[in-house]
Parts: structure tokens; C-alpha cells; sequence
């Protein structure tokens, strides 16, 4: 019987054209716009490390100004970043499973075979903990070991990216490059890795969270070795009467915070012990006359994480919300040319219900005819749905804002396409095909 | 093969109530060629309506076939429609956008006929109004009385044991109206019951029997002609069932 | 011609689901339209505020030293002698912030010691003597700097400066009611306001991007400085090229991070709400096109399904205009009632945006207008099936189909 419905379908759907292309255009359009925005949305919003939810933490110490909060908008939320002397003392506890610190410096990459200048390489300082912890892959080679971080060892790790513009891709492992004019080792080369958003580190404002990523990895406590001040997001506070920033030393010792820490707790039990840990450290510099604002020890998990720092912008809610009205516009339009269209067919429908078809078979018979439609939108959506997402991403090309950079398209932007125009359209077609179900049998044979 | 009993149709709108039929009361037996005829307004086409199950009425009994049909559901109604009754109308109403083969298809559909015995029985009913040459037509490509043709051979693709004809040939010229009264008489002769509407004397004429409706009532039931008499006796299931 | 309404009413109830279905569309994409053309005219309000700098003829090097034998201090003096002796170039400086991008420092101010009482935020922004030229900003108040008062960097000794100049915005700020020249201010020392310049935007793209602290200090503690060059007019593009050429190999231990046009930089800060400005067009064009389409979808039906009613309409003696004028009238009912309900929906949703976005109240000359339009665009769309009807014969109410 389906493939009855199918071809009455086709038939009924090629005797008006114009109405189809109009319906079948209205759907498209409206399902385009959704994925365009959901795409975007949901990939600005999701968690790339999903499933390392429960078992990640960010640690945040309320270590500011005791006279104002760091964020004035948010008085009860502590800086995202910790300062030297607090990120180096956490770091030190054995209690996490893994741990680790991050922050960015100034790096100049040269020595490659054929490179005639040094190229500036944004370089994250981290800890091996970083690879581990966040399932970095690698391409050739891997993480530093313990010790690296220990020594510090010279030992560097490539980007994907880095890697191919000084190697041509080929495996760079083992060779010595001059990370700052200093002899390092290559000891791993990422495979391509750029997860969006930026969770481990949401600092930088508008270019950070979705922006450029680091180039090369070297572990943390060569910042300190060859006083590299960071390059990333710093917030500093003076007490009055204290001396102003000047040296090396002065920053480590200074309130500026400016190392995002993570560490990995994989049991709850885990986590109390290291919360303890970090109460008792907060309480011992408390009565040590720091930290004079209220305690806010915390630990976030990546989820938390991501709404702490309101990574989906505003404009992208507002844009997503637009798409959806203008979804439902579009289908109350099908809605009304299908009924419009259904109804003028009714006497047909009439004639079928005298030869013997219950309401069900004709109920079915426009059901049918409106998934025909349902997926042909969808196909059409789905196309200029591709094509908007490549429009975004061309008109953020040049754009600070993250909305552009995520616009790729994923099976879960195709699913979503399916399923919305499939869902949304049988909604839409439901009550024409059932007002059409209800044709009395006897009402348009005789008059016509 | 059909009995009503104090059938009574009433139709409401806001303002006024209509008294379509009023406690009718009629009987046709299995086999007979009967015509209906009234004036205008009389009733006739509710009476159709309600006797090819298109129609609810408000009270009264209707037997089909041997079974009580007055409270079924609109599913059952269908069943039965589609198995047992075959509709002719003044419009024909085929369906435009599919061809001749297909119109007659329709019914065989609904009943969920396998592909050869719906081929089967679509050309053998073509067959029989002469149409079977046409099969790949569609309706706008034939004279009226092809149509109304295309409509019997839909009508008596699925052997039904009642046509019910409205008017069938009202919207023909007098030579093509014979011609169906021809056909209806050969489906007649099958054993088909069928049930004319008709206001048009001459038509009515050679039926078996005539009825006439007049303000929702059976006015009268003239003398049975001798062939339906002798058929009254034929009370054994049609062979086709 | 005569509007008998009471037909017009019977004609609608009969199709009474299509009827609202199209005033449900037309409440909808009036609602938006008039949010969105609201919320499209605030970005660009945004785009539109002028920067208060020479973006034509400027551009910026970011250098950054690559180890910590990178003399800052040597680098940025040999970079702005190089720079300040090419021809064609009107003035140099040297920074540590670079405005319009974000890359830069923010800090509080007081205007009591000690860090009393209401705290002003800025961006904070070094420069020499030549940097208000070098940006195109004028005084308004006040002198410039001198030479003499520029601190250089020095790793470890450097000196606190004690002078300042501020932007109108924040001296307006800090000063509600007085002239705030002359006044000393507190962030982490005090500083004299010898200055006041006229509103620029800042390196913080945070909102008030206008209040700027300028120090005369030099940058390098970082081990990175930013020169801002502007070029007379024409010249800024070759200039870039030769510069970025140059400097990229004069240092042994330094780099050019990056070299870029203010114009490019303005173009990036401004793009995030020119582009959500642009996809809001996009979708709200579209949006009232498919409404469009419905009301022509819907006339055309009715048209379609009355032909007989309107041949027997002109056999009696109608004339093609009431015909065209019957189906406009029906049509401006349909209009009507969703333009009512829309204006509902729009404030409703003005309201909440004004709520939850930060969008201003909606101005009532949006909604009106917004509704004249689809008003308008929706008797359009009715307009070619209308004529169409009147195009229908009289004789077709005699003809049996």
C-alpha cells in the first residue's frame, strides 16, 4: 500500500508545481536556517570531553582584592585563573589521579631544515599531565615523561599545524629545533587537535575561547627558567602602598593570577580530599593575611566549566530563537497551502471513501504525500543549510567573534536536519491529512 | 439482498430541520433491477446515500445482505462498501490524474488485492464495457460515455453484489444513455442487484421495478413484474461471494 | 464603490483555518520584523560610532621578544628612530596596547588616595609624546606630554609616572561636576591629569570603550611593544610592507608577531555586529518573503475555488475592480487582525529582550512602520490573484464543469 501512497503522492505533488516548489521551498528554507544556528549553537555550547565530565575539575581560588570582587557583574565568582604562588602549591598535592597547569608565553620557533628566519610561535606552558588529561592524540611521538616537568627537560611538542609548516609534515620526532633560541628536543607531534570550544582554557576574551591555539608544548617551569612573562589573559591587583610590578620575580610573587589549573579526580571520594586539601591551604594563607575576601573554593567540572564562562554568545541565542520563528512561519505557511491543497482535493477524496477506502487509508494516503514533501525540504535544507553554514563562515572569516569558527557542519548537524524537518513537517501536515481524513463519503459526489 | 425499515433522515442546520426521508420502508431482493424515481428534493439521493452506506440515518433498520448495517463504524461501512456495493454516478467522478487502468484500480486497492488478480479483473471488466483498448487513457482523453463506461467497469471490477446507479446517464446524450442502460442490464443478467436513480420515465420503464419517493416516503410500490417474481425464489448465495 | 462587509465575513468563515493560519504568519514575521530591524538598527548604531581615531592612514607592529636576552628597551629606540626617519611617515610611537583590538590592559581608578571609594575602570594605554598625533586624536584640554616626561623601560628600576592624560569619557567619569584638569588621580600611584583628549576607542572592546588612561611610559616588561605609525596619506601599505621587512630583521632575538592596518583591525572589531546585523536581515527578508508567499498561496486558493461564485458576481453586473477590490478588502481583514495580534507579540517580545538582552525599549516608530510595510508587501502579494479574478468571464457561471 506504501508504495501506492508514494505514487499517488508523486502524481498529486507534480499536478501543481508551483505549490510544491513554494512548499518544498518554505520548509528548505526554514529547516536551513535552523541547522545554520543550531549547528552553530550547539557547537559553541557542547562539551568536547563529554566524557571525561566527572572525572575533570577546574580549581579556582578566590585570591582578589578584598575591597572589590574580580568580576563586578558577578561579585560571588572567583577569578578563573590562579596565581603563581597558589597554582604551584596546589600543583604539589598527590591527592589528583593527574594534574596540570596552563598558561601561554612568547616562543620563536627556528633551526628547522631550510628555515632562514625564526617564526613566532604562541607557546603553551603545561605540564605532561595536560596530554594525559585531556586525551590529546598525537600523530608521531607523544607526551613528555614526569621527569621532563621535573627538570625541566628541553624536550618541545609541535601542533599538528607547526609541524607541517616546519617539517612538511613528515615526522619531526627525535630532531632539535631552537624553541627561543634554545636547543629542544621534539619529543611528539599532535595529531590535528582543536577542539571548540576551548574548554581547558576559556581566558582571552573574544578571540580566546575559540581563537588561534597554541603552536608548540613545553613544559611549565621553563616560564620561570628563562622568565618568560605570559602572553595570555592576566589580571593583576595592587594592595595600596605596595611597590608596582616590575621583574620576573615580582610577578611570581605578585597577586596576579594568570595559570589556569586542572586536575583529575576520578572517584567522589577523590574529590572531597582534594577540596579538603585546598580548604586547608586557603584556610593557612587566610590566617597568613591572604586571601581577606570570602572563601570560594571551587572545583568545576568541563560542563560547569562552559557556563561559568557563557560561552554561547547572546547573538547566537537570539539568532537560534529567530531561525525557529521563522521555522514555524514557514510551516504554518505549509500548513496552509496543504490544507488549501487538500481541501480542493476533497471530492476525490470523496470518491475514494465511496469505492471503500476507510479514513485511515486516506488519512494515510495525505500522510504520505506530506512526507514525500518532508523529505524533499529536507534534502533542500540540508543543501542550503551547507551552503549558509559556508556563507557564515565566509562573513567570519575576519571576525573576532567565535560565531563563524565553529559553523561546521557534523552528522549530528545532518541528524538534526532529518529529524526537524521530518518531525516539524508531518506536525505541519497532520491536521490538513486528517481534515482531509474526515471527508464525508457522501458530500461531493453528487455536486461537481 | 437490501431491506430498510422506518429508515428516517433528518438534517439540521441553525435555522431550519430537514425531513429527508421518513420512516421508509422498502425491500429489494437479490438479483433485481430496480428503479427509483421522484421528484426533485424527494429524497432519492438520500435514499441512495444511506443504502451505499455514504450516509448515517437517524433511526429505523437496515439490513445488507442478510446483516444488520444501521450501527456500524465508519470502518466497517467502508469494508462493506468496498466489497459489496459498486457506485455509478451522474459525474462519473473518475479520478483526472490517473489513467483508465488505474481508476479502475482504486476499489481493488483498498481491498489489498494481489498485483495479478487486480490485473485480472481490471481488463476483464474493461473487457466487458469495451474499454480494454484504452487502458492508458486518461479520463479528459474520452467522450462521456467512455467515462461513464470507465465508471462501470470500476463499478463491477470488484464483483459486488449491489450497483447503486445515480442518474448514470444525466449527463449523456439519449444513444449513449442507452448504451449504459445496456451495460446495466447485462450486469443485471449476471446476477448483480442493481438499483437505478432515475427521474428520466423512459429509463425507469425498463427496470423490473419501479419505486417512487416522494417528501422521504415510498409513495407507492407498484406490481412486481413477473421476472422479479420468478426470481424471488432465488434466495441461494450469489456463486461470486 | 460599495464594501459590504457582511459577505466579505461569510467568504472568511468559510475558509476560516487558511484565514488563520495567515494571520497567525503575519503576527509572527511582524513581530520579529519590527525586534529584528530594531535590534539590526542598535549594531548598527555600534558600527556607526565613530573611533575617534585615524584608521586611513595607520597601521601597527607587534613585536615580541623570543628570549629573555631580548632587550626591550634598545629595540623599541632603534625601531622608532628607523621609523621615525623613513620618508613619508608622519609620526611613530611606541606602545603597549594596541586599540580597536583588545590587546591591552585595564585598570581601576580613584579619585581619593588609597583606594577609596568608587572605583572607575579603563583601559589603560603607554605611549610617548608622539602617540595622540600618531592615533589622529586631538586635546581638548590641557597640553601633551613633554619629552622629558616620558619614562623609559627600564628592567627593574623603572620609575612611576606622575602624569596622565584622560579621555573626555573618563574625566567626565571621574569628574561628574568639575574640570578634571589639573586634578590628581589614584590606580596603583597618583598621577596629575595634564591632559584631556577627545574620545577614542581604547584597546578594551568592552563597553565604555571610550574611557582610556594614557601614561607617558614606554613599554617592555613584558618583553613585547607594539608600534603605532601613521603614514601621510597613500603611503600606509608600502610603508607596512618596507617596516615589517625591516624590523622583522633587525633584531637578533625579537620578532614581528604581527603587522596589520587599523583599518583591518577596525573591520574585525566591528564584524561581529555587522555580520549578526546581516544574518538578522537575512532571515527576517526571508521570513516575510514566505509570508508573502502564503497570502499568495491563500488568495490564489480562494480565487481558484470561488471562480463560479465570481463569474456569477460579474454576470450580475460586478465590475473587474469591485472583484479585485473584494479579494484586497478580505485580504486587509486578514492583514488587520495580524497586525494586531503582532503588535501584541512584538512588545511582548521587545519586553523580553529589553530583559534578558540588553536591548533597548523598542521604539513604537519600528512597530508602525513595520506594520505599514507588511501591510503593504501583504496587498502586493494578494494583488496578481486578485486580478487574475477579475480577469474571470461571467459566462464561466453558466458553464457546468
Amino acid at each position: 500500500m506504501l508504495g501506492y501512497y508514494l505514487r499517488l503522492a508523486v502524481k498529486s505533488l507534480r499536478r501543481t508545481p508551483g505549490l510544491t516548489a513554494l512548499m518544498v521551498g518554505a520548509i528548505a528554507c526554514g529547516i536551513a536556517a535552523c541547522i545554520v544556528t543550531l549547528t552553530v549553537h550547539h557547537a559553541m555550547g557542547r562539551n568536547p570531553i563529554w566524557w571525561k565530565n566527572n572525572v575533570l575539575y577546574a580549581v579556582t581560588m578566590d585570591s582578589w582584592d578584598p575591597r572589590r570582587p574580580y568580576d563586578p557583574d558577578r561579585p560571588t565568582v572567583a577569578p578563573s585563573q590562579l596565581t603563581y604562588l597558589d597554582a604551584t602549591y596546589l600543583y604539589g598535592s598527590d591527592i589528583p589521579q593527574r594534574k596540570t597547569l596552563l598558561a601561554f608565553v612568547q616562543g620563536a620557533l627556528a633551526g628547522a631544515p631550510g628555515q632562514s628566519a625564526p617564526v613566532w610561535a604562541m607557546t603553551r606552558i603545561t605540564t605532561a599531565g595536560f596530554f594525559h588529561m585531556f586525551d590529546v592524540p598525537f600523530e608521531y611521538g607523544g607526551p613528555w615523561s614526569a621527569a621532563a616537568d621535573q627538570g625541566p627537560q628541553p624536550v618541545i611538542v609541535l601542533s599538528h599545524r607547526e609541524n607541517q609548516r616546519l617539517y612538511d609534515g613528515r615526522n619531526s620526532v627525535g630532531r632539535t629545533i631552537l624553541w627561543n633560541h634554545l636547543r629542544f628536543r621534539i619529543v611528539g607531534v599532535l595529531a590535528h587537535w582543536d577542539p571548540r570550544p576551548r574548554f581547558y582554557d576559556l581566558t582571552g576574551g573574544g578571540s580566546g575561547d575559540f581563537g588561534g591555539s597554541a603552536r608548540a608544548f613545553v613544559p611549565f617551569r621553563w616560564g620561570s627558567m628563562l622568565h618568560l612573562f605570559p602572553i595570555g589573559s592576566m589580571s593583576c591587583w595592587v594592595a595600596p602602598g605596595a611597590p608596582p610590578l616590575q621583574t620576573y620575580r615580582d610577578l611570581l610573587a605578585s597577586n596576579c593570577v594568570w595559570i589556569t589549573m586542572w586536575v583529575e579526580l576520578p572517584t567522589a571520594a577523590r574529590r572531597e580530599r582534594f577540596l579538603d586539601f585546598v580548604n586547608a591551604y586557603w584556610a593557612q594563607q587566610h590566617a597568613a593575611g591572604r586571601f581577606q575576601r570570602p572563601r570560594n573554593n571551587h572545583l568545576w567540572k568541563v560542563s560547569q566549566w562552559l557556563r561559568l564562562h557563557r560561552i554561547v554568545s547572546n547573538s547566537s541565542r537570539l539568532l537560534l530563537r529567530i531561525a525557529f520563528a521563522f521555522l514555524a512561519v514557514c510551516l504554518i505557511n505549509t500548513v496552509g497551502i496543504l490544507l488549501a491543497k487538500f481541501l480542493r482535493a476533497a471530492p476525490l477524496a470523496g470518491v475514494r471513501r465511496a469505492l471503500g477506502a476507510r479514513r485511515g487509508e486516506i488519512f494515510a494516503q495525505h500522510l504520505v504525500e506530506v512526507a514525500v514533501l518532508a523529505l524533499s525540504g529536507a534534502i533542500l535544507g540540508l543543501l542550503l543549510g551547507i551552503a549558509g553554514l559556508a556563507g557564515v563562515r565566509a562573513l567570519y572569516a575576519h571576525s573576532y567573534s567565535a560565531y563563524g569558527k565553529v559553523a561546521h557542519f557534523d552528522l549530528i548537524g545532518i541528524a538534526w536536519a532529518l529529524a526537524l524537518a521530518g518531525v516539524s513537517t508531518l506536525l505541519a501536515g497532520l491536521y490538513p491529512a486528517w481534515r482531509v481524513g474526515r471527508t464525508s463519503p457522501a458530500r461531493y459526489l453528487k455536486s461537481q | 439482498m437490501l431491506r430498510m425499515q422506518d429508515i428516517s433522515k433528518i438534517y439540521r442546520t441553525d435555522l431550519i430541520e430537514t425531513h429527508a426521508l421518513r420512516a421508509l420502508s422498502l425491500e429489494v431482493r437479490d438479483g433485481e433491477f430496480v428503479a427509483v424515481s421522484g421528484p426533485s428534493g424527494s429524497g432519492k439521493t438520500t435514499f441512495l446515500n444511506i443504502a451505499g452506506l455514504l450516509e448515517t440515518f437517524d433511526s429505523g433498520t437496515y439490513e445488507l445482505d442478510g446483516r444488520d448495517v444501521s450501527r456500524l463504524s465508519d470502518d466497517a461501512r467502508s469494508r462493506i462498501r468496498n466489497e459489496k456495493i459498486g457506485f455509478i454516478f451522474q459525474s462519473f467522478n473518475l479520478i483526472p490524474d490517473l489513467d483508465i487502468f488505474d481508476n479502475v484500480d482504486v476499489p481493488l486497492r483498498y481491498r489489498r488485492m494481489k498485483s495479478p488478480e487486480r490485473r485480472k479483473r481490471i481488463e476483464s471488466s474493461l473487457e466487458l464495457v469495451g474499454l480494454a483498448a484504452r487502458m492508458k487513457h486518461l479520463p479528459a482523453q474520452l467522450s462521456g460515455g467512455q467515462q461513464q463506461r470507465v465508471a462501470i467497469a470500476r463499478a463491477i471490477a470488484g464483483d459486488p453484489a449491489l450497483i447503486l446507479a445515480d442518474e448514470p446517464t444525466g449527463n449523456l446524450d439519449s444513444l449513449m444513455a442507452r448504451q449504459i442502460m445496456d451495460l446495466l442490464e447485462k450486469i443485471n443478467a449476471m446476477g448483480t442487484t442493481v438499483i437505478l436513480v432515475t427521474h428520466d420515465p423512459e429509463l425507469a420503464r425498463r427496470a423490473e421495478r419501479n419505486i417512487h419517493i416522494v417528501d422521504g416516503v415510498v409513495l407507492d410500490a407498484p406490481a412486481q413484474t413477473p421476472a422479479s417474481q420468478r426470481q424471488t425464489a432465488a434466495h441461494a448465495p450469489r456463486a461470486a461471494e | 464603490m460599495s464594501l459590504n462587509l457582511r459577505p466579505l465575513l461569510s467568504a472568511l468563515r468559510r475558509n476560516p483555518t487558511g484565514a488563520l493560519l495567515v494571520t497567525l504568519q503575519v503576527s509572527i514575521t511582524l513581530a520579529v520584523l519590527v525586534n529584528a530591524a530594531w535590534v539590526v538598527h542598535q549594531r548598527i548604531m555600534r558600527i556607526e560610532q565613530p573611533t575617534g581615531i585615524n584608521t586611513r592612514d595607520t597601521f601597527v607592529l607587534q613585536i615580541s621578544g623570543s628570549s629573555n636576552q631580548f632587550n626591550a628597551a634598545a629595540a623599541e629606540s632603534e625601531d622608532l628612530a628607523y621609523l621615525r626617519g623613513l620618508p613619508g611617515i608622519v609620526s611613530a610611537t611606541v606602545s603597549d596596547g594596541v586599540p580597536l583590538t583588545g590587546d591591552g590592559g585595564n585598570t581601576g581608578v580613584w579619585i581619593e588616595p588609597g583606594q577609596q571609594g568608587q572605583v572607575t575602570l579603563t583601559s589603560e594605554l603607554g605611549m610617548d609624546q608622539d602617540g595622540l598625533k600618531t592615533l589622529g586624536v586631538r586635546l581638548i584640554a590641557g597640553r601633551n606630554f613633554r619629552a622629558d616626561e616620558i619614562q623609559p623601560y627600564v628592567p627593574g628600576k623603572q620609575a612611576p609616572a606622575s602624569e596622565a592624560i584622560v579621555t573626555e569619557s573618563l574625566a567626565h567619569a571621574l569628574f561628574p561636576h568639575g574640570n578634571a584638569l589639573g586634578k590628581t588621580i589614584y590606580s596603583s600611584e597618583p598621577r596629575t591629569i595634564i591632559g584631556i583628549s577627545r574620545d577614542f576607542m581604547g584597546p578594551q572592546l568592552g563597553q565604555p570603550t571610550e574611557r582610556t588612561i594614557i601614561y607617558p611610559r614606554l613599554p617592555g616588561q613584558g618583553g613585547y611593544y607594539d608600534l603605532l605609525v601613521r603614514t601621510q596619506p597613500g603611503k600606509r601599505d608600502a610603508l607596512l610592507r618596507l617596516a615589517r621587512k625591516h624590523i622583522a630583521a633587525a633584531h637578533r632575538y625579537g620578532v614581528v608577531v604581527d603587522a596589520r592596518t587599523f583599518a583591518q583591525n577596525n573591520r574585525r572589531r566591528d564584524s561581529g555586529n555587522r555580520n549578526v546585523a546581516i544574518l538578522l536581515a537575512l532571515v527576517t527578508a526571508l521570513m516575510l518573503a514566505v509570508c508573502c508567499l502564503g497570502i499568495f498561496g491563500l488568495t490564489t486558493f480562494n480565487v481558484g475555488s470561488r471562480t463560479r461564485q465570481i463569474g456569477t458576481h460579474r454576470a450580475l453586473g460586478a465590475r473587474r475592480r469591485d472583484v479585485v477590490s473584494r479579494f484586497l478588502v478580505e485580504n486587509a481583514l486578514i492583514l488587520t487582525a495580524g497586525a494586531v495580534l503582532g503588535s501584541v507579540l512584538a512588545l511582548l517580545i521587545g519586553n523580553w529582550l529589553t530583559l534578558h538582552y540588553a536591548v533597548p525599549r523598542l521604539n513604537m516608530a519600528y512597530l508602525a512602520a513595520g506594520i505599514v510595510t507588511l501591510v503593504a508587501v501583504g496587498e502586493l502579494a494578494a494583488w496578481q490573484p486578485a486580478r487574475r479574478a477579475a480577469r474571470i468571464a461571467p459566462s464561466v457561471a453558466t458553464r457546468t464543469v
